[in-house]
């Protein structure tokens, strides 16, 4: 091989490698539901599932349609391997959306989040209208583990696992915060509240910090793995916050979904907070807010469409999905499968 | 004899004629009981072939078009061996757009039975195509589940051994069957211990009792077969206990606000017409009633549940145990007890449940119901309730968030939950107290409470209301007088009517609402025939002669005497003494009166009219037939 033709090669293997590290490490999904007031029963064409922002801007549709699709996860080693929460309960896939198995029974109904323990990907965790439900077969059996949990206030909205260590798990629940440390056998309260909490989030900057917000008592933080919370002053308790995100390509940005406040927005680390609904329409009812692998935030405005804003809020513009309701943004580590 | 000739050709054309109307249409029937067991098989049947005929012949589309052709129709022609060719091809169409849910599942379940030997192989795999293609969505109502699980149940049998991947839930015909199995006797279970959540309901009974027709009727199962059809009687049974010349009237678990006020249209007023003839069938036999007639001719109507329903001549008492819808959250309890008062006399009926938060939106839970030589059109009907509409009660009982639902469930079926003006629902601030046919109702409202009202609902079929200067408003509906008593100053206001659940429009049919806008109230309703008084006045005086007393601060209460010579005291959120007597609900049986009683938790329930009685014994299995 002559000299020339080496260093071509090289500078292509080179420029490869770089176009490579440019790339976004994460995709990007959404569980949005286009339901159009479908009741059981009714005729109405519905349009829900997962959704993929592919490379070019488009949400694009996967697997099935499901008219409560609540939350979705997939297993960090296998990106064909799917759960998804809904209605019926928890479903599955290990073909990558071709084939889907109800996991649950009777016994389960109306699943909210689930959850894979990425340092034990076969441990699944349920989020259900009466406790949790926990798998160590990828589903294949569910049991419940709710030992610690109070017998009435159990609802359980979200579910999210310290990516730091395994069996390590957060529950936002109608009472509080409830954690567990050896994967669901026993729980206890970390927060108290009077009414649901909400949404629970780690930092993808730091595992020892997360983020919770809750329908009357706003919202709070902890710098212990959620040992501990302090309340963020500077987050109204006016309204019910529905969901904070992080921003994996920023520490300091976090943003709130509020069902009333709308879309607020910080970028000193939830020291302060500002309101981000100019351009977002009103009343202020923002179902969820998410960022994308590249800082962009989204809104999802109820029975409005999805909202894009590549300033962090400043302003908005119209993206696809009119008349969603986006229940979950999910960010993934991009995935060889 | 020309003049014979042409006789005969009119009588001829009238009998036709009166054959082809169908009885929605009609004169009302009879409410004399027909005690030739033939005559009244042969009666049965006949209306039972009136519903098959109706529905093969284009039911309500009127059109003979196979094109048009709905699950129900080819039902029906089935049933008649009827162009089935063309029914095998209109399955196919249908088969392509498949449905979800539970009122998809329970018709396609039918036509894949019905049409075993009677379609092509081609429609047939089309129904199986799509139960592997469609995600089938469950609900969250028992009502909901009842049908997707007998649903999935006969299916799985239907296609047994089947793999997984064959079937929308990603579970074997084995693991559907037995899944779907444990859910149907853990439903009976809790049915026939503590009775159903949708108690009563005036529509949903069809939800009930046609999948479980199927079950009885399809499953090979035998333990499962007798359960469907042991369930099915359970369900006639309550059905014939609580209705009024056929009516079903309140308490109920979920109504809407068409069945509220004119009790009769309901889905439960076809299956009285089909089982015991002593209503007219709403329009279109119920819509999905039409699926219970295909396997209608299999069902014999026990001479005992027959009895019940049409025997009004002597009064009775029932009370019963029921549940509450499972509060998911902000509840002690997941699903508390409901006690039921029904009492019911020839002229009218009353009944109730304690109050409280039962069913958020579609709860009805007192009334008095005057009974209607034809109850068509009739608003027949009396109460009161507390207009509650509350995002924290519906966040108890559903899985979403509160903040939108309010608003979403008027465009999904029910438009008046947020009304001021409503006439249906339950509220955590109503507590009620029943004996015979008195009822107090009180109130103990919060001032921050969306709806700071009651609503009194007065029928545009009242005649000769008087408002007296002794606080009683009097007012006589069909041949029952009625005293209502509100315990706090009032205005009327005209009653809207919203005629469907997607109506846009609301319309005037006449009623009107006594508004009273203080939060601590209170109604009080004797009810007595006109036959027991000399006139309309003695019933006046015999009301105004009747000792109360009452306040309302600091908590709402009540001594009354009622017409009955029963000294009432009742102070809300207590429990209610009668002649000094506490009413010890903690005693209640699942059912206990003249005609159906069951210890709570026995799984056995005894039906009983004069001599006659049938025991369904869900512990053996066993159904018990004696002449006592």
């Amino acid at each position: 091989m002559n000299t020339k033709i080496s260093a071509f090669i090289l500078f292509g293997l080179l420029a490869l490698r770089t176009l490579a590290a440019a790339a976004p490490a994460y995709d990007f999904f959404v569980c949005a539901n286009i339901n159009r007031n479908y009741v059981i029963g009714s005729k109405i064409v519905t349009t829900n599932g997962i959704f993929q922002r592919d490379a070019a801007g488009e949400w694009q549709h996967l697997g099935y349609n499901d008219t409560g699709i609540s939350a979705l996860a997939f297993d960090p080693r296998d990106r064909n391997v799917i759960y998804t929460t809904g209605l019926n309960g928890l479903w599955r896939s290990l073909d990558g959306g071709k084939l889907w198995r109800m996991c649950n029974d009777w016994t389960i109904t109306e699943a909210r989040d689930v959850a894979v323990d990425p340092h034990a990907p076969d441990h699944v965790y349920l989020a259900l209208p009466d406790g949790v439900a926990f798998s160590s077969d990828r589903a294949q059996t569910l049991v419940r583990r709710e030992n610690g949990l109070p017998a009435r206030g159990k609802y359980t909205q979200v579910l999210q696992i310290d990516r730091a260590r395994a069996g390590r798990v957060l529950a936002g629940c109608e009472l509080g915060v409830y954690l567990t440390e050896d994967a669901a056998l026993h729980w206890r309260q970390v927060l108290p509240t009077k009414e649901m909490v909400l949404d629970i989030q780690q930092s993808p900057h730091d595992p020892l910090v997360w983020l919770a917000v809750t329908q009357s008592a706003g919202a709070w933080r902890s710098v212990d793995g959620g040992q501990s919370w302090k309340q963020l002053a500077a987050v109204p308790t006016t309204h019910p916050l529905y969901n904070i995100t992080f921003d994996v390509t920023n520490a300091q940005r976090l943003a709130i979904g509020s069902w009333g406040l709308g879309a607020l927005t910080s970028e000193d680390g939830g020291q302060t907070w500002i309101d981000r609904n100019a351009g977002l329409p009103a009343p202020h009812r923002v179902w969820r807010v998410g960022v994308d692998p590249t800082g962009q935030l989204y809104a999802s405005v109820v029975a409005e469409t999805l909202f894009v804003s590549s300033d962090f809020g400043r302003t908005w513009k119209p993206d696809s999905l009119a008349g969603s309701v986006v229940n979950k943004f999910l960010i993934q580590p991009k995935s060889a499968h | 004899m020309k003049r014979a000739f042409t006789s005969v050709l009119i009588f001829s054309f009238s009998a036709l004629f009166v054959a082809a109307q169908p009885a929605f249409e009609g004169p009302p029937p009879s409410t004399a009981p027909v005690l030739d067991p033939a005559k009244r098989r042969a009666e049965y049947l006949a209306r039972v072939n009136e519903v098959i005929n109706w529905a093969a012949d284009g039911g309500q589309a009127k059109t003979d078009d196979p094109a048009k052709l709905d699950l129900a129709m080819i039902a029906a022609k089935i049933v008649l061996r009827e162009d089935l060719l063309g029914c095998s091809q209109r399955v196919i169409n249908l088969m392509s757009d498949p449905g979800t849910g539970p009122f998809w599942m329970f018709p396609t379940v039918c036509i894949a039975y019905l049409g075993r030997d009677h379609l092509s192989s081609e429609a047939l795999a089309s129904i199986r195509t799509a139960w592997r293609t469609t995600r089938q969505l469950r609900g969250d109502t028992e009502n909901h589940w009842a049908m997707y699980y007998i649903s999935l149940y006969l299916m799985a049998e239907l296609y047994p051994n089947e793999p997984a991947e064959s079937w929308y839930s990603g579970k074997s015909s084995s693991e559907n069957l037995a899944e779907a199995r444990s859910y149907l006797i853990h439903w009976m279970d809790l049915a026939t211990t503590v009775g159903q959540g949708e108690f009563n309901p005036t529509h949903y009974i069809g939800e009930y009792v046609i999948p479980l027709q199927f079950l009885a009727n399809w499953a090979k199962d035998p333990v499962m077969k007798k359960r469907g059809a042991m369930m099915l009687d359970w369900l006639f049974a309550e059905l014939a206990a609580n209705t009024l010349n056929g009516v079903l009237r309140g308490p109920n678990a979920r109504t809407d606000e068409g069945s509220a006020i004119e009790r009769w249209q309901a889905m439960a007023s076809y299956f009285s017409w089909l089982l015991f003839g002593n209503t007219p069938p709403t329009a279109g036999y119920g819509g999905w009633g039409l699926y219970f007639a295909p396997l209608a001719a299999n069902y014999e109507v026990p001479e005992v549940i027959y009895r019940i329903a049409t025997d009004r001549a002597g009064d009775y008492l029932q009370r019963d145990r029921a549940r509450v819808r499972r509060f998911w959250r902000y509840s002690d309890e997941l699903s508390p007890p409901v006690y039921k008062t029904n009492y019911l006399r020839r002229d009218y009926a009353v009944g109730s449940t304690r109050g409280g938060l039962m069913d958020v939106i579609q709860a009805h839970v007192w009334d008095v119901t005057w009974a209607e030589a034809d109850p068509r059109g009739k608003h027949n009907t009396m109460f009161s309730l507390h207009p509650f509409s509350s995002m924290w009660a519906m966040e108890s009982m559903f899985v979403t968030y509160p903040e939108p639902m309010i608003k979403a469930v008027t465009f999904e079926g029910k438009p008046s939950y947020d009304s001021p003006d409503k006439i249906m629902g339950s509220s955590p601030y109503e507590r009620v107290c029943q004996d015979l046919d008195t009822v107090i109702a009180l109130y103990d409202i919060p001032a921050d409470t969306r709806f700071p009202h009651i609503n009194g609902f007065f029928s545009k079929d009242l005649v000769n209301i008087s408002e007296d200067p002794s606080g009683w408003i009097f007012a006589q509906g069909g041949k029952t007088y009625l005293a209502y008593r509100p315990l706090a100053p009032y205005h009327w206001e005209k009653y809207l009517h919203h005629s469907s659940g997607w109506a846009k429009v609301r319309r005037d049919l006449g009623g009107r609402l006594l508004v009273s806008p203080h939060l601590k109230n209170g109604t009080i309703v004797q009810a007595a025939s006109a036959s027991e008084f000399k006139d309309f006045a003695a019933f006046k005086a015999a009301i105004n002669a009747l000792s109360l007393t009452f306040r309302l601060e600091p908590t709402p209460s009540v001594l009354f005497t009622s017409l009955r010579g029963k000294k009432l005291a009742f102070t809300f959120d207590q429990v209610p003494t009668v002649d000094g007597r506490a009413i010890d609900y903690a005693k209640w049986k699942l059912f206990e009166g003249p005609y159906l009683n069951s210890e709570l938790n026995s799984r056995k329930l005894s039906i009983t009219h004069g001599k006659l009685e049938r025991v369904l014994d869900f512990n053996t299995l066993i159904v018990t037939d004696r002449i006592k």
